[in-house]
């Protein structure tokens, strides 16, 4: 069973790679819906496992902690699976560097 | 704004000797011959109607224009303000207040938050004109669950065509103008809604229904009823903001709402408080007044304080909304649960005071049992305590990780009721709030000098204690318990923070003020009498000693009741 158990948000050792975002996140997303990450695919909408508009948007201030920017709380609006907020978030964080 | 000096007029304070307008307007409530006092109100409530003298004295005065941005030609500038001024209408009767005022800010905030300047335009010379609107938002299956609301707007060529049903809408039959939440999207989430401000003279008859109106338990007079649009035609032109936008616009606007409905509502609070007040001293048991027994006098002075904790807390979220916008989506939330919560505790104290006289319902005190009537009414509209809590909740564990005992204390403006706010600026609201939480952190501030006062000292170190130990809690919260699905547990961590804040809301109000006109204010009588009603509502310990302040806060009460003055933080005459 790998659910993450902890509140693991803000760790400071916020990961720039593509992959170590995409773990991060779906490790946060698993948080959320208390499932184990293993049962979570990246390019599935956030929405179709149960991720509400409220978790969404606290799933954003959850990013923000991590990496430092400040986002539009819709981020995960507009950006329904853990693969397109990755996109969004590389560009973002390369743009700041 | 340079530092006035105590009883120096300025700004708010200046007209306080002169009578409040509005009330001067109504004139004398308890004189049964005013076409607008009390019996008159009673008996259209009997009758189920908004009293036409009611709403002749609200558009005599303009009120549509309060609601209407100064940029478009109407008063809306500062929400404490706004709330301010509809005050007077709610001690008179919350279903006027309500349905023939408060509900217009509800329908048109959405569109200053996202209309385009023709919808603007358009919207603020219906309520300049004093037209009514109704906001459409919810239908009964649904609730407060937006997301999942089902009347449908479709393009069809240079239309968009409207069809479902809108349940429970204020005001809806007699409206020029509604703001209509629609679904335009089948998808699932957050970007399937979009606001249609629809004018409802100019859509064909045949294509809307209005459903039968529904009866209700307190404020009888609300034209509750609802709507079924059947294909019906409105311009493309009618959507306001983007396709998809509503839920963020609704979760903007909201804030501004919420905050200014809390801050009107504590106009009943006064009246009920002012019913009580002249009963006990009119009223002889034991060869003396009521108001010289212990108890009644412990009822009325806590009554009294809880006034000025609603309004303490009303106020600073109104004047949040203008200098912390990005925090106010969780303290709107936290002044619309608190605040009635502490209406309802206060005036169940008051109705056993009053006896037999609490359920009457005609003689000199019989508009009490009208606004107890109306007050559970009032708290669940527009958005319910569960509704609220429910906003504050997720936000909870990222307070507490990320910003108290970190954030710096608000800025003096937030509290100084004198001083003038930045423009209000929708665009700045944030839909969640960011981790910097000023008002809290104002708690931690004035406790550091309050530290050697013999009571406000313990009473602050108790509040403390409890940020202390909610932060603790709320980093513990499971995660499902972040969600509106989660266990009573997360609904009592809501409520604890409410309180922390009213009661930072309190230090900051009486911190800041020390050039109120009122003595009484700038004394710490009623603060020791306010930390000690929060925090025993937290299950903390009485502090020795505080109860020692309740003289001071019953004289002052009374004083106000003679004077005929507002029992809230200003204090203007009435009528």
């Amino acid at each position: 069973m790998t659910t993450p158990k902890q509140d693991t948000a803000a760790t400071d050792t916020a990961a720039t790679d593509p992959d170590a975002i995409r773990d991060w996140l779906l490790d946060r997303v698993a948080f959320y819906l208390e499932r184990p990450v293993t049962d979570l695919r990246p390019d599935v909408k956030l929405v179709e496992y149960g991720l509400d508009s409220v978790y969404a948007l606290t799933l954003c201030g959850d990013i923000e902690d991590e990496y430092g920017l400040e986002l539009e709380p819709t981020l995960a609006w507009d950006h329904p699976t853990v693969d397109a907020i990755v996109t969004l978030l590389r560009e973002m964080i390369s743009g700041n560097r | 704004m340079t530092a006035a000096t105590p009883g120096t007029a300025t700004g708010l304070f200046a007209d306080l000797d002169t009578p409040d307008p509005l009330d001067a307007r109504f004139g004398d409530p308890t004189d049964p011959a005013n076409p607008a006092g009390f019996d008159a109100f009673l008996a259209a409530d009997e009758r189920g109607e908004l009293l036409p003298a009611g709403r002749q004295v609200v558009d005599g005065f303009g009120l549509g224009a309060e609601f209407v941005p100064r940029g478009l030609g109407g008063r809306l500038g500062q929400v404490d303000d706004l709330a301010r001024v509809l005050r007077p209408v709610f001690r008179r009767d919350a279903a006027l207040g309500l349905g023939y005022g408060a509900i217009n800010l509800i329908s048109s905030a959405t569109v200053w938050a996202a209309g385009n300047a023709e919808q603007r335009r358009w919207l603020a010379d219906v309520l300049l004109r004093n037209g009514q609107t109704a906001g459409a938002y919810t239908e009964l299956a649904t609730g407060h669950d937006l997301v999942r609301s089902r009347l449908r707007a479709t393009v069809r060529g240079d239309e968009l065509v409207l069809s479902g049903g809108k349940e429970v809408i204020n005001n809806i039959a007699r409206a020029d103008a509604a703001t209509v939440l629609a679904r335009t999207s089948d998808e699932p989430g957050s970007r399937s809604h979009s606001l249609v401000l629809v004018d409802l003279a100019s859509v064909p008859r045949d294509r809307l229904r209005f459903l039968p109106r529904f009866r209700t338990s307190g404020m009888r007079a609300i034209n509750l009823g609802g709507v079924e649009f059947l294909d019906c035609p409105v311009p493309a032109s009618a959507l306001v903001g983007g396709a998809g936008e509503a839920l963020e616009t609704v979760l903007r606007a909201f804030q501004v709402t919420k905050a200014a409905l809390t801050g009107a509502t504590i106009g009943s609070l006064d009246t009920q408080l002012r019913t009580v007040t002249r009963f006990a001293l009119e009223r002889r048991l034991y060869q003396r007044s009521v108001a010289d027994l212990p108890l009644p006098r412990a009822v009325l002075a806590g009554a009294f304080t809880d006034l000025l904790i609603a309004d303490c807390l009303a106020t600073t979220v109104c004047r949040a909304l203008h200098v912390l916008p990005r925090q106010t989506s969780v303290y709107a939330a936290a002044a619309k649960y608190l605040v009635p919560m502490l209406t309802q505790d206060c005036v169940d104290e008051l109705a056993v005071l009053l006896g037999a006289r609490s359920f009457l319902r005609d003689g000199p005190y019989g508009i009490f049992q009208k606004h107890l009537r109306d007050l559970p009414v009032g708290s669940l509209a527009h958005a319910g305590e569960t509704v609220c809590q429910a906003t504050i909740i997720p936000q909870l564990p990222r307070l507490a990780r990320k910003s108290w005992f970190a954030t710096p204390p608000a800025p003096a403006t937030l509290f100084r009721l004198d001083e003038p706010l930045p423009e209000l600026d929708f665009d700045r609201l944030e839909i969640t709030a960011k981790p910097d939480d000023g008002l809290a952190a104002t708690l931690l501030d004035v406790e550091q000098d309050l530290r050697d006062d013999p009571l406000l000292g313990p009473l602050c170190g108790q509040l403390v204690a409890e940020l202390a130990a909610l932060r603790a809690d709320c980093l513990d919260l499971a995660p499902r318990n972040r969600t509106p699905l989660a266990a009573p547990i997360s609904f009592e961590l809501a409520e604890r923070y409410a309180i922390v804040l009213a009661a930072s809301a309190c230090l900051g109000v009486w911190r800041h003020n020390q050039d109120h006109p009122d003595p009484f204010l700038r004394d710490t009588a009623w603060l020791v009498a306010a930390l000690g009603r929060l925090t025993a509502r937290l299950g903390r310990d009485p502090v020795p000693g505080a109860a020692a302040v309740e003289p001071a806060v019953f004289a002052a009460l009374v004083e106000r009741h003679e004077s005929n003055r507002g029992f809230d933080l200003v204090g203007r005459r009435l009528c």
